[in-house]
């Protein structure tokens, strides 16, 4: 039994409960954050944080905290017991997870678990010095343990490894962007990663401005993976549907998109950042959110699935509890390839549009239509006969989903790992396998800035 | 707590380092939250450890660790000096100086948020809850919260503080469906209501239960209110959503690590240089912006920062002219200018970044009625409900969440689903009054994100209701 493992079942062991289940986040990561070629931010993180969930006569209650000594154990479970004997009644409680075998998943890597901290500054030295511009951006990898144990027979760990690099060439007047991901070492390279964003900066001096309006688009995967990822929270979360808050409420069964597109959440491909359960303890599985345009599904964890109804069973989609309040969501979205063979060929079939490399400070305004905001950033290029042209400044766009994804060119056929991580708070790797996507209607609102820092 | 953060420095000292500190942090959070009469969340949550951070020949290093003793202590300090050894790039960094500063710091509270019980939490937010009722209103939600973090800093300067923050707040939130078309209302504020450094009082004096008809009423009535009207028109905005303004097109561009670049890959860097200090025209000489850690209430009030200089207000922008930025000791040591004072850490597994503490937009003259006397033709924003800024902090665009018609100096008809963009420098020049001090509200986020691995911080600002001329309203292209 691993350590993590053994840490959530001495802490259920310390609950005061009917039924109770412990889960034990367990961090150890380094981040070498650089700016202006030097390493300017970093950060080692060695953490363990456990959750211990109790329901004392149906009334669940929930306290964590990083002390895992007995002491410290007992103390988490007499506050759980505390916060479980002041919640009300909760009738729409869907009972804890039974237990089962734990699905077997890719996603854990001994070199890159073992990755000491001088070696991290190394890989973020390596970065550096393939760049001939200023880099800012980080190397990071760490180890990340997830284990749950519960009354009901949970016993379930997973371990998580993920490296990544994240370049931005940058001088005033130019930058370009490039990110890889992996949950394997040996599959980023972060001096490719600095001279692939060397090579998009050098395109992007001399910036010029375009007039608003509606464009066709190619949408590099950075920049497709973002955009879905603030769609996906809003319109794929069980919670939203069920209160008729999303673009997909009343939408099940029809085909809004184009057939071209077809999008699923998968955690179990070892081509992502897999995941072999959610933390409610259910098993990871595929799910078909879009199927060649037609609306196929939407995620369930065990509440939202209880008060659906109607057959309504948990996919698996369950969040960490401090984002419990969005509902279920994806972890590991993916889209279906296409078949162009590169971003250029995407260009060709474009013609006349805009080519987008990356977006920043994406905000949902109408989350009912799919309507979202942001701007572009590191490498927005014209499009003209078929070739990326001219560089442009950063763009406004304010975009409906649904209109951006009703009619596509095509997609790549090859999508790449776009990290998702946030990075906030405790350490939990996720990532969407994304194509490059050319289509037809990307509405263009107003100009910012230029390239460059 | 004192002796491991003294034992840390000594460690990092000893292991090369020329410089060191650290902070044990202890914070405790609870987070009671309801949604449609049910209880959604009810977490107590504690996290402790320590963060050291060290210098060695100019390079930073930062490691943390969550054991409370001597071998946490030692481990986070050697880790972050085999780091900085080890860390790539030129590295010629100085820090302005502070002295040795001791001293403590605790949030005046009048009622302990702590010993309110989960219990009460739970019925307020049920409470206020059924007072959202509504036949129009389909998903409703309350929450309430409170922290405290108690921390200790030493540093290898001779410095050596205390400090204990409480904080706490609520809001709620309702929203109405009929049609296909979903709204929402808040108060006293989006996203997740508003906080205050201060005791359960706070959140008493939110009034959730007693605002929430009308927040229900409102939600209803934009299902039937027009949408609002795109053009270049004259705009006043309520004192909440100049908060998030101000923060979004001021507060970050001033903060002097993005001006230097820092956070280019991730949060953006700025459209100012650090040469426009003292010269840049901001706004018009209504703009008048204060950044102040002395703020009773305010989320960003301390006695210190997390490098141990002391709270102190500064004028940011003064008259629509750049007049301070945000600093760190570093920054403020390349600019030559002033003594930091703005770097804060979320929590112990966080390095301490540039980070707004409470940052306002001083009060003018008026009432909003007299600034809505002053307005032909034009349109009254409040709440927010979408936000963007590029990241120079250039181009912005928010949504709110109502908004009323202003036609021959009056409000007219309710309007949804309204937006404003602008880019910032014009847009703050455009301002040309300034609601007085009886309108001025004092409102505390939470989610303020930065920093990679990522840290959001708890921010503060005052603003009364300002009025805008020529602004584009509406996104459609």
């Amino acid at each position: 039994m691993s350590e993590t493992l053994e840490l959530a079942q001495r802490a259920l062991q310390a609950a005061e409960g009917d039924e109770a289940l412990a889960i034990v986040q367990r961090e150890l990561s380094g981040m070498a954050r650089y700016a202006g070629s030097e390493v300017h931010q970093p950060t080692l993180i060695e953490n363990e944080v456990v959750e211990l969930q109790v329901v004392r006569n149906g009334r669940p209650g929930l306290a964590s905290a990083n002390r895992t000594d007995d002491e410290g154990l007992r103390t988490l479970a007499a506050r759980a017991a505390e916060a479980a004997d002041n919640a009300p009644a909760d009738p729409d409680f869907p009972g804890l997870a039974p237990g089962g075998e734990q699905v077997a998943v890719e996603g854990y890597d001994e070199t890159t678990a073992a990755l000491t901290a001088e070696e991290q500054a190394h890989l973020a030295a390596a970065a550096i010095g393939a760049s001939d511009l200023d880099l800012y951006g980080f190397f990071t990898s760490g180890l990340t343990e997830l284990a749950l144990a519960s009354t009901t027979g949970l016993s379930l760990c997973q371990s998580m490894t993920d490296a990544g690099v994240l370049a931005l060439a940058a001088v005033d007047g130019a930058s370009g962007y490039a990110e890889q991901t992996s949950w394997r070492l040996d599959e980023v390279d972060p001096a490719a990663t600095a001279k692939a964003a060397v090579a998009k900066a050098e395109q992007t001096r001399g910036a010029v401005q375009i007039e608003p309006g509606s464009y066709a688009a190619v949408l590099e995967p950075y920049a497709f993976a973002e955009l879905l990822l603030y769609f996906a929270y809003d319109a794929f979360s069980g919670l939203g549907f069920q209160e008729e808050r999303t673009f997909a409420s009343g939408r099940i069964g029809e085909k809004v998109f184009d057939e071209r597109f077809s999008l699923a959440e998968d955690p179990l491909d070892a081509r992502g950042l897999p995941k072999s359960f959610d933390f409610e303890g259910s098993p990871k599985r595929r799910v078909e959110l879009v199927s060649a345009g037609v609306l196929s599904g939407v995620l369930w964890d065990r509440r939202t699935a209880k008060l659906a109804g109607d057959g309504h069973e948990t996919t698996g989609s369950a969040p960490m509890s401090r984002l419990r309040h969005w509902g279920p969501l994806p972890t590991s979205l993916s889209v279906a390839g296409g078949e162009a063979g590169s971003s250029e060929e995407l260009a060709e079939l474009v013609g006349d549009g805009i080519y987008v490399t990356r977006l920043h400070y994406l905000s949902i305004v109408n989350p009912r239509e799919g309507v979202i905001t942001g701007m572009t950033r590191d490498g927005t290029f014209r499009i003209r006969d078929g070739r990326i042209a001219e560089p442009l400044v950063n763009l406004r766009f304010t975009v409906t989903v649904p209109e951006f994804l009703e009619r596509l060119y095509g997609l790549t056929r090859e999508p790449v790992l776009v990290n998702e991580s946030s990075f906030y708070d405790e350490r939990y790797p996720n990532g969407a396998l994304v194509p490059a996507v050319a289509t037809a209607r990307f509405d263009v609102t107003g100009t910012g800035s230029g390239p460059g820092v | 707590m004192r002796e491991l953060c003294e034992q840390a420095v000594a460690a990092a000292l000893g292991a090369g380092a020329s410089y060191a500190d650290a902070r044990v942090v202890v914070r405790r959070s609870q987070v009671v939250a309801t949604r449609n009469q049910r209880v959604e969340r009810l977490d107590d949550a504690e996290s402790e450890g320590i963060g050291v951070r060290v210098l060695v020949e100019g390079a930073w290093g930062f490691a943390c660790d969550r054991r409370l003793g001597t071998e946490g202590a030692q481990a986070a300090a050697s880790k972050a000096t085999a780091f900085a050894k080890a860390a790539p790039g030129g590295h010629h960094r100085a820090l302005a100086p502070v002295g040795a500063t001791r001293g403590e710091y605790r949030t005046p509270v009048e009622q302990d948020p702590f010993a309110v019980s989960l219990a009460d939490k739970a019925d307020l937010c049920l409470r206020a809850e059924r007072a959202l009722e509504h036949e129009d209103v389909k998903v409703t939600t309350a929450s309430v919260r409170a922290q405290r973090e108690h921390k200790v800093f030493v540093s290898s300067e001779g410095s050596s503080i205390e400090q204990e923050l409480v904080e706490c707040g609520g809001g709620i939130d309702a929203f109405a469906t009929r049609e296909g078309i979903t709204q929402i209302r808040s108060h006293p504020s989006a996203h997740g209501g508003s906080s205050s450094q201060a005791g359960w009082e706070y959140v008493e004096s939110l009034a959730l239960e007693q605002e929430a008809p009308r927040v229900a009423e409102q939600a209803a009535a934009l299902l039937r209110a027009d949408p609002c009207p795109s053009g270049v028109m004259t705009v006043v905005i309520d004192a909440e959503q100049m908060q998030l303004q101000t923060h979004e097109s001021v507060g970050h561009p001033t903060e002097l690590d993005r001006v230097y670049g820092t956070e280019a890959a991730y949060a953006g860097t700025s459209f100012l240089k650090p040469e426009d200090l003292g010269s840049l025209r901001y706004g018009s000489e209504h703009m008048n912006i204060t950044a102040d850690s002395t703020t009773p209430g305010g989320l960003g009030t301390f006695g210190f920062d997390d490098e141990g200089v002391a709270a102190h207000r500064e004028p940011v922008v003064a008259e629509g002219i750049l007049s301070g930025f945000l600093t760190s000791r570093e920054t403020a040591a390349r600019i030559g200018n002033g003594s930091g004072g703005s770097m804060r850490a979320d929590g112990w597994s966080r390095m301490p970044l540039v980070r707004m503490t409470n940052l306002h937009l001083e009060p003018g003259e008026g009432s909003l009625d007299e600034l809505i006397a002053g307005v032909d033709d034009g349109v009254f924003l409040q709440t927010n409900k979408s936000w963007s800024i590029d990241d120079k902090r250039l181009n912005f665009q928010f949504g709110t969440q109502i908004a009323w018609e202003i036609k021959g100096g009056e409000l007219g008809r309710m309007l949804r689903d309204a937006t404003y963009t602008g880019q910032t420098p014009v847009f703050w020049g455009s301002l040309d009054a300034v609601a007085g001090p009886d309108e001025w509200v004092l409102q505390g986020l939470t989610n303020c994100g930065k920093g990679q691995p990522g840290q959001h911080a708890h921010v503060s600002h005052g603003a009364s209701p300002a009025r805008f001329r020529n602004v584009q309203v509406g996104f459609r292209s």
